[in-house]
């Protein structure tokens, strides 16, 4: 861990800033912040534009369809690119011939994976790798048009040697079963860092077990906090595979020339992908640029340059034209990441007035032929219980790879910790709240439960009390998920003599609202409308910024973004200072007007001061700066705990085993709100992912094929409009005077309770609890014995 | 020569007909407001308004372009969202982005398609129908609610009565370009193309099948489009039959008035079959030939006296649409023949019909289990009965036997419990991804039940129908209904 004090500003000076939850405990608390950052930033109540439901910035160009996502781009001379993967779940390439695609008109260059390098037209299988899953890719061409690569791919000359395959988590696991790897693999923390490390072992196709997180290891003596228990619960979750189902597929367009790699990518971090590719072809960081302007969805699987951005980068180098390479839908569902099943054994042991006296975890998930499957973080942070230990571990499988999906880990561990505490109070005689209100130290989620189910009128129902065959029933389930503080987030203000103003940053925006909030913050600090700031961002020719993804974005971009135009506005005013003689500092922007606020006779418009600008521009650009709070600090490092809690009421069809979740209420704080209207939009999604994962989206493979049975989007099934509960938001302000915005994550929050809600309030409704992630109609009936 | 007009421009085009009009619109006229989200027809981000001229006036309708085959467009008004940007936002456009509808923004064109065709309906506005104006959007970001928000707004600043004004009206208000005046005389201009029909060619109609399944194949094979000729028939009442003719949408077919005159409760089949687009575009020819087991047109029909007619060199044939299925995928139909039309015997005045689905999703899914029944009666006893059921057997089956057993008799709890017993013999469903052979018999139980719950909520109780219906834990149960639970579609 770093030194708290390594990053620490030579000159400091002291704020006090607002501390708590307004309406509840709301105080001040005195930091020391390093002297070229801006006065604290009062609570929401007294601000302008910050706290507001502004509506999105780049509105007009999405409802217009002028918003230009990278299946858009069009450059001259593009290329069309595509896959060969394989149609064998686990196979050794004999031979591979690929001289008749290199000769078919219209086709500009062809590239073997792992042996991009080199231009031959045949390849000897034993210099190839393996073919560990159906649909892996094999080879790529570029050509003039869709079809004619197509074509080409047709003209690959492929000989395969099928090799056995084991898709199932459980059968994976068994001794003999066919192995995925015979070496061990690299730890690429594929999966959004849960699960295994490098210093696993890896036997058979397990690896593992790994019995920590980064919030540390076991604690204290769960053998003996089990003897101490009055009451100990041991229950087996299972939970499916789901898709990320981004609307925008995977993609990218690559443009090699001679002084400059230009890569348009629908992806969560332009920095990374740049690294990614600077890494892979030699090239200097100033050479390579990334754009990704509008992007149409990640949800974790859009880390880096990845397969699409590295296979359109050498087709253009090689054909020396631009390549588009964008996945079709089948593809997407298949190779471009999932988030991994589970198999978890959870045992809870209770004193009679619910104290946790042990909690004890071994989970197994299987990433495919990727890593990071595990999901013991909630078992280990959510109740921190002094007796803890878990077991993870990774299960090889036959099976495209994982990628991080919203709270990684944590969605699988909510549904098994959640229904297992909701057991608990039911075996101790106690409201699931009440419960949690002696189990659970986190103050926020004391606050959230008691605001919720004043929202939600939680009283809970007895089991099978409606008398017809629909049943209603309530649930609750609660989130946990870590503050990450990521200091390298740079972001440069411009105000030009014109009086317009600009926000540039390599930080993109994949639908959230980062381009929104980022207006909001500097508008407030110059006093203007959101809509007066030009927002450039999603761009590495900007300053660098971090990925979007871990709820991160919105803590670490705020913070930069108010400190640079805090910086630009002091050397804007300078000139405006010296003639009405006064400090910068004792001047106020608000409402479009630039006054002195001892005598606000002295004032004139924002346009009117920026004419008086000595330059045609004042630039200033500021990066992340270390944690106010003394928290640790450092480029990536978890501090703090997002809580948030959610009700949800079903109605359960005891005929036909139709559930139906009637109503969802969601309670959440991410310290400052800086745009409510956007927050909600964010809560809504979760929640929506969350009934999607609860009731119907599964991966589904043919054990017998080794296939993908459901590929598209008729078959894996997502939630429509018409099937959505009435979802009611509640947001709780929260101050930790932490940075110079205060502001704390919301999206992975958002989609960690919902499913182990909805489980509760089946459970609450049928009397029968449902172990098994979906709840299908089919297992309802079963677990009725109607079936 | 295919020749329609794109937003505001007439294209003439000899690209192959059957060219997704999407690529077509993305690649050839670099239109880039529509997206491929899944070029499979379910996600909506590919939405675009066609237009057709009916009657002198245009009538636009939502479809997905991703399925649409390029000739579909002939002679018709295909409209994208960039053919619907004015100087200012349009409502529609406005309401998106105060609501903050567009999250990562990539199904907002559709989105903004799918409820400017709300406005340009003329049917009774509700806001019920708003919402499932976007039946056909999927959206991965906002979990719908802002749509939602979006849509009732939209709902709400258009006027009731529309009837015959909906276009002059909109463009009046801003909500349309006014180049949507001219259109009509535009898209009149363009000469019909009925070409012959070439015996051995794929036969091609909406699109949301084949170009699914097979798009190159059929961008290489030139097939026959026969919406066109199919259009001519239309659906005409000849005496006691109705002819309804095998191009015909989906839409076309549930939301016709004479065929609702005559089957009672058919309009309101509609919500549960596809979504609105593929509603507007999925023909009946297509819906039968395909040979599904649940195709839900099979189900409905067979509820009715139908006889498919079949056309090819050989001249016209028909056969009953029982007989028209003979074995899993396979139907009585030569590759050189092609599906003209049904003739349906017009039921008499006192028909009852049902129909019923369940699959894994309410919406946009196709069925675990569907079923229809068609009742005449004779005093007090049921005097014909068809009951159709699909997902059961290798075929849409009618159940004959059942059918057979409950003619002559009263209803009756009891009388219902001895027709399940026969129909689970009649039936043979097989374990699938729709769900397990037990569960789709415990559900065609249900549903057939619940057929007579719906026709007769004063004569049947559900607690004695299920003491006949063999399950003695439920005795105790009670019926209430519900929507979205058990799903009552009539």
């Amino acid at each position: 861990m770093a030194n708290p004090d390594k990053n620490k500003a030579l000159n400091t000076k002291k704020l006090k800033m607002p501390f708590g939850v307004p309406g509840h405990n709301l105080t001040e608390i005195e930091r020391e912040v390093p002297a070229d950052e801006p006065s604290a930033l009062p609570v929401n109540e007294k601000l302008s534009v910050v706290g507001k439901r502004v509506k999105r910035v780049d509105a007009l160009q999405k409802v217009t369809g002028a918003a230009k996502y990278t299946a858009d781009i069009q450059l001259p001379g593009m290329l069309y690119g595509k896959f060969l993967r394989s149609p064998y779940p686990h196979a050794r390439i004999k031979s591979l011939d690929v001289s008749a695609a290199r000769k078919h008109p219209g086709v500009f260059a062809v590239i073997v994976q792992g042996k991009e390098g080199e231009q031959k037209d045949q390849y000897d299988g034993k210099e190839l790798p393996r073919l560990r899953f159906a649909g892996q890719a094999i080879a790529a061409v570029a050509a003039e048009s869709m079809n004619i690569a197509r074509e080409a791919l047709g003209l690959i000359k492929v000989e395969y040697e099928p090799l056995p395959f084991v898709v199932n988590l459980d059968e994976a696991r068994k001794p003999g079963a066919p192995l995925v790897y015979e070496e061990v693999i690299e730890d690429r923390g594929s999966a959004g860092d849960v699960g295994v490390t490098a210093a696993d072992e890896q036997k058979g196709n397990l690896r593992g077990p790994t019995t920590s997180s980064f919030f540390g290891g076991p604690r204290g003596d769960v053998e003996k906090g089990f003897a101490e228990a009055d009451v100990i619960l041991e229950k087996e979750y299972r939970t499916q595979v789901q898709t990320h189902c981004c609307l925008e597929t995977h993609g990218a367009v690559a443009d090699w020339r001679p002084d400059m790699l230009t890569v348009y990518s629908s992806n969560q971090s332009t920095r990374d992908t740049r690294n990614d590719l600077v890494e892979l072809f030699g090239l200097p960081t100033s050479k390579v640029r990334v754009v990704t302007e509008f992007m149409g969805g990640g949800f974790g699987s859009k880390f880096g340059a990845g397969e699409t951005g590295v296979a359109a980068t050498w087709l253009s180098k090689l054909s020396g034209r631009p390549v588009k390479l964008m996945l079709e839908r089948e593809e997407e569902q298949i190779s471009a990441g999932n988030r991994p099943n589970s198999h978890q054994i959870l045992k809870v042991g209770a004193k009679k007035d619910g104290t946790l006296t042990a909690v004890d975890l071994l989970s197994y998930g299987t990433a495919g032929v990727g890593l990071g499957a595990g999901v013991g973080r909630v078992a280990q942070d959510m109740y921190v219980c002094p007796n803890f230990k878990m077991a993870q571990y990774d299960v090889f499988t036959h099976a495209g790879p994982g990628q991080a999906f919203r709270a990684p880990g944590n969605v699988q561990g909510a549904f098994a910790m959640e229904s297992l505490i909701d057991e608990l109070a039911e075996k101790l005689d106690m409201d699931p709240l009440a419960l949690r209100d002696k189990i659970d130290a986190n103050d926020i989620r004391r606050i959230q439960r008691k605001a919720g189910a004043e929202k939600f009128g939680w009283k809970r129902r007895k089991a099978g009390a409606d008398t017809g065959p629909v049943k209603r029933g309530i649930g609750v389930a609660q989130a946990t998920w870590p503050r990450f503080v990521e200091m390298d987030s740079s972001v440069m203000v411009r105000i030009n003599r014109s009086g317009s103003v600009e926000a540039l940053s390599g930080v993109q925006d994949i639908g959230t609202g980062t381009k929104t909030i980022i207006a909001q913050v500097v508008a407030e600090e110059l006093g203007l409308k959101a809509e007066d700031i030009t927002i450039k961002i999603g761009d590495t020719n900007y300053p660098d910024a971090l990925g979007s993804g871990g709820s991160k974005t919105a803590e670490n971009i705020t913070p930069p973004a108010r400190n640079a135009t805090y910086q630009a506005k002091l050397k804007m005013l300078q000139g405006v200072a010296a003639a009405w003689q006064v400090d910068v500092e004792d001047i106020e922007l608000k409402n479009g007007e630039v006054f002195v606020k001892a005598d606000p006779s002295k004032k004139m418009t924002f346009a009117e001061a920026a004419k008086r600008m000595p330059t045609s521009q004042v630039i200033a650009t500021a990066s992340r700066t270390a944690d106010y709070g003394g928290f640790l600090s450092g480029s990536w490092l978890g501090h703090g705990r997002l809580g948030a809690v959610q009700f949800a009421e079903v109605s359960v069809d005891t005929e036909t085993g139709f559930i139906k979740v009637e109503r969802v209420v969601a309670v959440h704080t991410c310290g400052r709100p800086i745009n409510p209207m956007q927050l909600e939009s964010q809560i809504n999604g979760g929640v929506i992912m969350g009934v999607g994962y609860a009731l119907l989206e599964d991966r589904v493979i043919d054990p017998n094929t080794g296939h993908q049975v459901n590929t598209g989007l008729d078959t894996y099934k997502l939630p429509y409009a018409k099937e959505i509960p009435q979802i009611e938001c509640v947001l709780i302000e929260n101050y930790d005077a932490h940075s110079s915005t205060d502001v704390a994550g919301i999206g992975e929050p958002a989609n960690i309770a919902t499913a182990a809600a909805i489980a509760n309030a089946v459970y609450n409704a049928i009397g029968v609890r449902i172990y098994e992630l979906p709840i299908t109609p089919q297992k309802v009936l079963a677990a009725l014995g109607h079936i | 020569m295919i020749e329609f007009v794109l937003n505001r421009q007439l294209i003439c085009t000899d690209k192959p007909a059957a060219m997704p009009l999407l690529d077509f619109i993305r690649r050839e006229q670099r239109l880039t407001g529509a997206k491929v989200g899944c070029g499979e027809g379910d996600c909506g981000a590919c939405l675009v308004l066609e237009g057709r001229l009916e009657e002198g006036r245009m009538q636009y309708r939502p479809i997905v372009s991703c399925l649409t085959p390029l000739a579909n467009a002939h002679g018709r008004h295909i409209v994208t969202v960039e053919g619907l940007n004015l100087r200012h936002l349009s409502p529609v456009q406005e309401a998106v982005a105060e609501h903050s509808a567009a999250q990562c923004g990539f199904c907002t064109p559709g989105v903004i398609v799918a409820l400017t065709a709300l406005c340009l309906s003329e049917a009774p506005l509700s806001p019920e129908k708003a919402i499932a104006a976007l039946d056909g959007n999927l959206c991965r970001c906002t979990g719908y609610q802002s749509l939602k928000k979006a849509a009732l707004a939209v709902a709400a600043r258009l006027p009731v009565e529309r009837q015959n004004r909906a276009i002059p009206w909109l463009i009046e208000q801003g909500w349309l370009p006014a180049y949507f005046d001219a259109i009509p005389g535009q898209v009149a201009q363009i000469p019909r193309c009925s070409p012959a029909f070439a015996p051995g060619r794929p036969i091609l109609g909406g699109g949301t099948d084949l170009l699914v399944q097979q798009a190159g194949q059929l961008m290489a094979e030139a097939p026959n489009l026969l919406c066109e000729r199919w259009e001519i028939g239309g659906i005409c009442e000849d005496g006691d039959s109705c002819f309804i003719g095998g191009g015909l949408p989906i839409a076309a077919i549930l939301e016709n008035r004479t065929l609702n005159r005559h089957i009672p409760g058919l309009g309101r089949c509609a919500p549960l079959i596809a979504s609105t687009p593929v509603r507007n575009m999925g023909t009946l020819g297509g819906n039968l030939a395909n040979a599904s087991p649940i195709a839900d047109l099979a189900i409905i029909f067979l509820a009715f006296e139908t006889r498919v007619l079949l056309n090819g060199p050989s001249g016209r044939r028909e056969l009953p649409l029982e007989d028209f299925y003979l074995a899993y995928k396979q139907i009585d139909k030569s590759p050189s023949e092609y599906l003209e039309g049904l003739r349906l015997r017009l039921p008499g005045a006192r028909r009852l019909f049902s129909f019923e689905k369940v699959s894994k999703r309410t919406h946009l899914d196709i069925a675990s289990v569907n079923t229809a029944i068609g009742l005449d009666f004779d005093g007090e006893t049921m005097s014909r009965v068809r009951l159709s059921a699909g997902g059961v057997s290798p075929v849409p089956l009618l159940l004959r036997r059942t059918g057979a057993f409950l003619e002559g008799k009263m209803i009756s709890e009891s009388v219902l419990g001895r027709a399940n017993a026969l129909m689970q013999e009649e039936i043979s469903p097989i374990s699938d991804i729709r769900g397990s052979a037990d569960y789709k018999r415990l559900l065609l139980r249900q549903l057939f039940f619940a057929h007579f719950l719906k026709l007769f909520p004063e004569h049947l109780s559900f607690e004695n129908i299920h003491n006949e219906g063999l399950l003695a834990h439920e005795k105790h149960s009670r019926f209430r209904a519900r929507e979205g639970a058990i799903r009552l579609s009539g």
